[in-house]
Formats: structure tokens, sequence, C-alpha cells
């Protein structure tokens, strides 16, 4: 647990991650569950086990450089567009805009949540449309336009495609709801 | 090379993007550079595992009880337990994607699909927990509570929408199509399997050899 505190201390230069306590857990819980299934596994069929190794092996390699490649573009967009700017641009007089705005930056990038809800607050108190935040968190998790290409290759064109038109569309239906109901 | 820069076409993107940032503005690149690193250790955190138990999955888990949970008449019971593995997942959506090919691969339905990779999405117990105390439980409780049904609306829609033949084929399929090729396919049994398409999949995983076909030997 330290090692990976101070792992990413390092990695990312602060350790600004005490709301994602939750997360971490859920990830802790998730490679607990990978290892017992292993064990479980390799003590039940060595032969099993290792097709299944040479079955991770595969997937791990068709999947890996492009995930690589799309979170470095992301990395870069964001420190292109920072915090402030989208500020800027959601925190518009005009609601309509802000929630535009709102869903197409959701749908762009992937932010991590640890920065997406502090992002959302400061938003929140600077006077942004409560619609266009909650534009803002569905599109940014469900919609990716980042993630296209991995989803493609996995579930193919027309999946991914409406898919993520579905979800994007759902995504400001819920935000103008919400924006009559609160 | 053609070749290679068409199949890494992303990351090679990336690396001439990050290039040019680095001669316009050090800074900038800087910072990417930091977000990245935290992008990508939380994807070596998250990957392997998730990929560990596709595969243990696909090796161990028969194709009928997949079918049946998560299969076109799973019905409700499919879609509450779709949401809840989505719900209770780790990582982001991209880790969802081989898990749910590998779950469609064994007769899945579409809806289920799309149930699972949204909640893993957007309805995570983490995140709520997250959500709550920065937005407030009003705000969280009222996306949650809209989202959710959106979800099952947009299983059903992709059903209807998307069929089964509409998404790739994975290796691994593709493999046992290609061993059940080379099978006789009069599914006799004798080989102790369900028929020759069960015996390709055996074969596949690891469990018999193609001698394990006595109608392919008695041919011999």
């Amino acid at each position: 647990m330290l090692l990976r505190e101070q792992l990413k201390t390092i990695i990312i230069g602060s350790t600004n991650r005490k709301s994602t306590e939750e997360e971490d857990m859920t990830t802790i819980i998730l490679i607990a569950g990978a290892l017992g299934f292993l064990v479980w596994s390799l003590i039940k069929d060595k032969k099993k086990t290792k097709e299944a190794f040479r079955i991770t092996k595969g997937l791990f390699l068709k999947t890996v450089v492009q995930i690589i490649g799309v979170l470095s573009l992301i990395s870069l967009f964001l420190a292109l567009v920072p915090p402030e700017m989208i500020k800027n641009v959601m925190g518009s007089a005009n609601e309509q805009m802000s929630i535009f705005w709102g869903s197409l930056i959701g749908t762009i990038t992937i932010i991590p949540a640890f920065v997406a809800f502090p992002l959302s607050k400061s938003l929140l108190d600077a006077g942004a449309a409560l619609t266009a935040i909650a534009a803002f968190l569905t599109t940014l998790t469900m919609v990716g336009f980042a993630t296209f290409p991995i989803e493609r290759e996995y579930f193919g064109t027309k999946f991914t495609i409406y898919r993520n038109l579905f979800s994007f569309f759902a995504a400001i239906f819920i935000a103008l709801i919400m924006g009559v109901i609160l | 090379m053609i070749n290679f820069l068409k199949k890494n076409k992303i990351i090679v993107i990336a690396v001439v993007a990050y290039l040019i940032t680095l001669i316009v503005s050090p800074d900038i690149f800087i910072k990417a550079l930091q977000q990245n690193g935290s992008f990508l250790l939380e994807m070596l955190e998250v990957l392997p595992p998730v990929l560990v138990i596709s595969s243990l999955i696909t090796v161990w888990v028969p194709n009928e009880v997949i079918i049946k949970t998560f299969g076109k008449t799973s019905g409700i019971k499919g879609k509450l337990l779709s949401l809840l593995i989505g719900a209770f997942s780790a990582g982001p959506i991209y880790a969802g994607f081989p898990v749910t090919k590998t779950l469609f691969d064994k007769g899945a339905s579409v809806g289920n699909v799309v149930i699972i990779l949204s909640a893993w999405a957007v309805v995570k117990v983490p995140m709520y927990l997250v959500e709550t105390s920065f937005l407030g439980s009003t705000f969280a409780n009222t996306r949650y509570l809209l989202t959710i049904p959106f979800i099952i609306l947009l299983g059903y829609v992709m059903q209807r929408l998307v069929k089964k033949e509409d998404v790739p084929v994975s290796e691994i399929e593709a493999e046992v199509e290609k061993i059940y090729e080379q099978l006789p396919k009069v599914n006799c049994g004798a080989c102790g399997y369900n028929g020759c398409h069960e015996f390709a999949q055996a074969v596949v995983k690891g469990e018999v050899q193609m001698e394990g076909c006595k109608v392919l030997v008695s041919k011999k």
C-alpha cells in the first residue's frame, strides 16, 4: 500500500488523492479476486491455466499499445486544456451553451474521477448550470470518443457508433430532466 | 513499415504530438507526461487482473452458464445481474471491453453487454460516494436514479439494432472455427463431447488433442 502511494506521489507529483480511497478499495478487491481465481485454477488444472495465460497475453498485446496511445493523447489534451479553461467555457451565462460545452468536453476526454468531481464542485460554486455539470459527468464516463478505436476493435464499428451516439443523447436527456427536477 | 504505422496509428500520432509539444512548450509537455503517468499507473493496476479474469472465464465457465445468465432469454434477472457486475467493477470503461467481449463470445446478449458496459462507466459504487461528498446526495441520487432506467432502455434499443454478426469474431473463436472445419462434423459424440463444435472448443482450451476425434482417427 505504502509503495503504491509513493509511486503515485513520484509519478503524479502530488498526493491529492484523498477522494479516491473508495476507488482504490475496488481495485484491490479486483486484484485479489483475480489472484484467487488464478490460484484456484492452478490447483485445479495446470493445462487450462496455461491456456488462460496464453489468452491473457494475447488480449494484453492486442490492447495495450492502443490504450497507451489513447491515454497519452488524452493527457496531452488535458495539459493543453487545463481545468481553468473548462471552467471558463462551462461557467458561461448561457445555459444551452454550457450544456453543449459540458457534454462536448465530457465526450472527448476521460477525466479521472478525482479531477472531475472537485472540478464540478468548483464549477457549481462559480455559478455554472447544474444541467451542464450533469451532462459533463455523464458523457465523461459513458461516451468515449477517445476510447472509440479500442471499443471498435472489440465490438465492431456499428456497435460502437450506436452505443456512443445513444449514450450521448441519453446523457443530454438526463441532464435536461435534472435541470427541471432540481 | 507502412503496415506498422497503420497498425499503431494512435501511438504514432501520440509520439508526434508529444514531440511537437516538447518543442513548442516544454511546460505543457511535462504536465502531459505527469498526467499520462497517473493514467498509465491506473491502467497497469486494473488491466492485468481484468484480463486474467476474462481469460479464466473463457477457459472455465461453460457457454451454457453464460447463455443462461446473460443470454437473450435471461430476462430481468440477467439485466439486474449485468447492472450489478458493472456497478462493482473497477477501472475505466476500456477495462470493461475485454470482459464483456468474453461474455459476448460465450453467448451473452448484445443488450446485456451494453448494460454491463454502461454501468461499468456510470453506475459505480465508489464513484457514487465521491460524487455525494462533492456535489451532495440530492444531485448524485437524482443522476443515478435517472441513469439506471436509461441504461436498461439502451440495452433494449441496442439489442434491436445490433446483430451478433455485426460484432467481429475474436481470435479464440476464429481458432475454434478453424479446428471445426477439419472435423467430420457428424456430431457422433464418440469423443465424449456434445458434438463437433464443443470438441473444437475443447481442443482450443487444451483439454483434448485432435486424436480424440474417433472418426478422424479411424479415417487415417
